[in-house]
């Protein structure tokens, strides 16, 4: 009997991961305005980043709550306090700033509070958009703390904590769509911040409302989401096809829409 | 008032300190680094800390007993210590007075190290951190 032996297959091609190179993969606009060193505030789809000579100081998300929540809801300030000192210096910034140097919060703390909320704001502004960024030049408010975060770092960090929601749980539809309650049963061992999110759910709130509502950042709240619907305990709630609110269905299935994207973004790498 | 890199520059004199980072325990984000780190990389390293911070702050046979009014204390846990042949690694968890998940990780040399010591004084590093 002869035995014939096949060649063993050849290799599938590997893409390399984002991780290896992850400079640019985010936003190629963004990577040039750090390399020139740009000042200035880049508004893109889900946020904006602020640069000061190529370092961003400061990120705003409507998906993210922003300093004054986060230090109101958690009991470290009171809200008459923020909205005293906000009232005084016209501007979120401002208003941290006249609170440490009045001694009612420490200037660790509103450090803490700062980078935390920079960094989840950014995840969402650096977040896959459908139109492109725009970046308007200009000096912008001082922000709360002068320490910037270098462009790579943040991108790095971006890429970094999204393929640690994917590990979590690889399906991104619970982190916007409105989430409910499975009616599996939850453990006793839920830890107490995951009840305090799972307790929330009630079949309008998205994740970031809830990360609002609780004065938590929104990141935290996305991994505690997915882990949530890991566990079994949550889902998005089902689109009711008759409701005239919902959005329209995403167009990226139209092979012109995709066509057009692809040209958006070979022109703005270039 | 001590910011971020005066603590962890505080922690540094401690003695047989070869390495300090703040880092968030939810997403392994490190804060700010100072001196070394295991392995040379001090975001590897922060990310793996973080992922045994969390595991003792979220399991329940870590907390400390009931019995408080106002609902569990945040966050549960005080310190993790971890000690090899030639280091020790200490973790200390920042009080929390608004949403913040963050401890302090001082790594120390086994031979000049004092672990007792390192662990009052990381406490009160991490109180004035946040406290002022």
């Amino acid at each position: 009997m002869t035995v014939v032996t096949t060649p063993p297959p050849p290799r599938l091609p590997v893409r390399r991961k984002a991780r290896q190179d992850a400079r640019g993969a985010l936003s190629p606009m963004l990577t040039r305005l750090a390399d020139e060193g740009a000042t200035g505030v880049l508004v893109r789809e889900r946020g904006t980043l602020h640069l000061v000579e190529g370092r961003v100081v400061d990120a705003e998300s409507p998906y993210a709550p922003g300093i004054d929540v986060l230090l109101t809801a958690g009991g470290a300030l009171n809200a008459a306090a923020w909205q005293e000192a906000y009232a005084a210096t016209g501007g979120p910034a401002g208003a941290a700033r006249r609170l440490v140097d009045s001694g009612r919060l420490s200037a660790g703390a509103l450090e803490l509070c700062h980078l935390g909320a920079l960094f989840d704001a950014a995840y969402f502004a650096l977040a896959p958009s459908s139109t492109p960024g725009r970046f308007r030049y200009g000096t912008t408010a001082p922000p709360a703390v002068p320490r910037g975060m270098p462009v790579a770092v943040v991108e790095r960090e971006t890429l970094r904590r999204r393929a640690l929601l994917h590990g979590v749980w690889p399906h991104a539809a619970v982190d916007d769509a409105p989430l409910v309650r499975t009616g599996a049963p939850a453990g006793p061992a839920l830890p107490p911040r995951r009840r305090a999110v799972l307790d929330r759910v009630d079949g309008s709130r998205t994740a970031p409302a809830i990360a609002r509502e609780l004065g938590r950042r929104a990141f935290a709240t996305l991994l505690d989401v997915r882990r949530l619907a890991a566990a079994g305990l949550v889902a998005p709630a089902p689109a009711d096809p008759a409701d005239p609110k919902a959005p329209p269905r995403s167009g990226a299935t139209d092979p012109y829409v995709a066509l057009l994207k692809r040209v958006r973004d070979a022109l703005e790498a270039l | 008032m001590p910011g971020i890199d005066e603590c962890l520059l505080d922690a540094m004199r401690l003695p047989g300190a070869l390495g300090a980072a703040l880092v968030d325990w939810t997403s392994g984000l490190a804060l700010g680094t100072v001196g070394e780190a295991p392995g040379g990389d001090h975001e590897t390293t922060a990310a793996e800390a973080a992922e045994l911070a969390r595991l003792a702050a979220e399991h329940r046979a870590f907390a400390a007993g009931d019995g408080e009014a106002g609902g569990p204390p945040d966050p549960p846990v005080e310190d993790v210590i971890v000690s090899n042949r030639d280091s020790y690694h200490l973790l200390r968890f920042v009080p929390a007075s608004f949403d913040h998940t963050v401890f302090l990780h001082l790594w120390l040399a086994r031979t000049d190290g004092n672990l007792a010591l390192a662990r009052i004084r990381l406490g009160e590093m991490a109180a004035r951190l946040v406290l002022g």
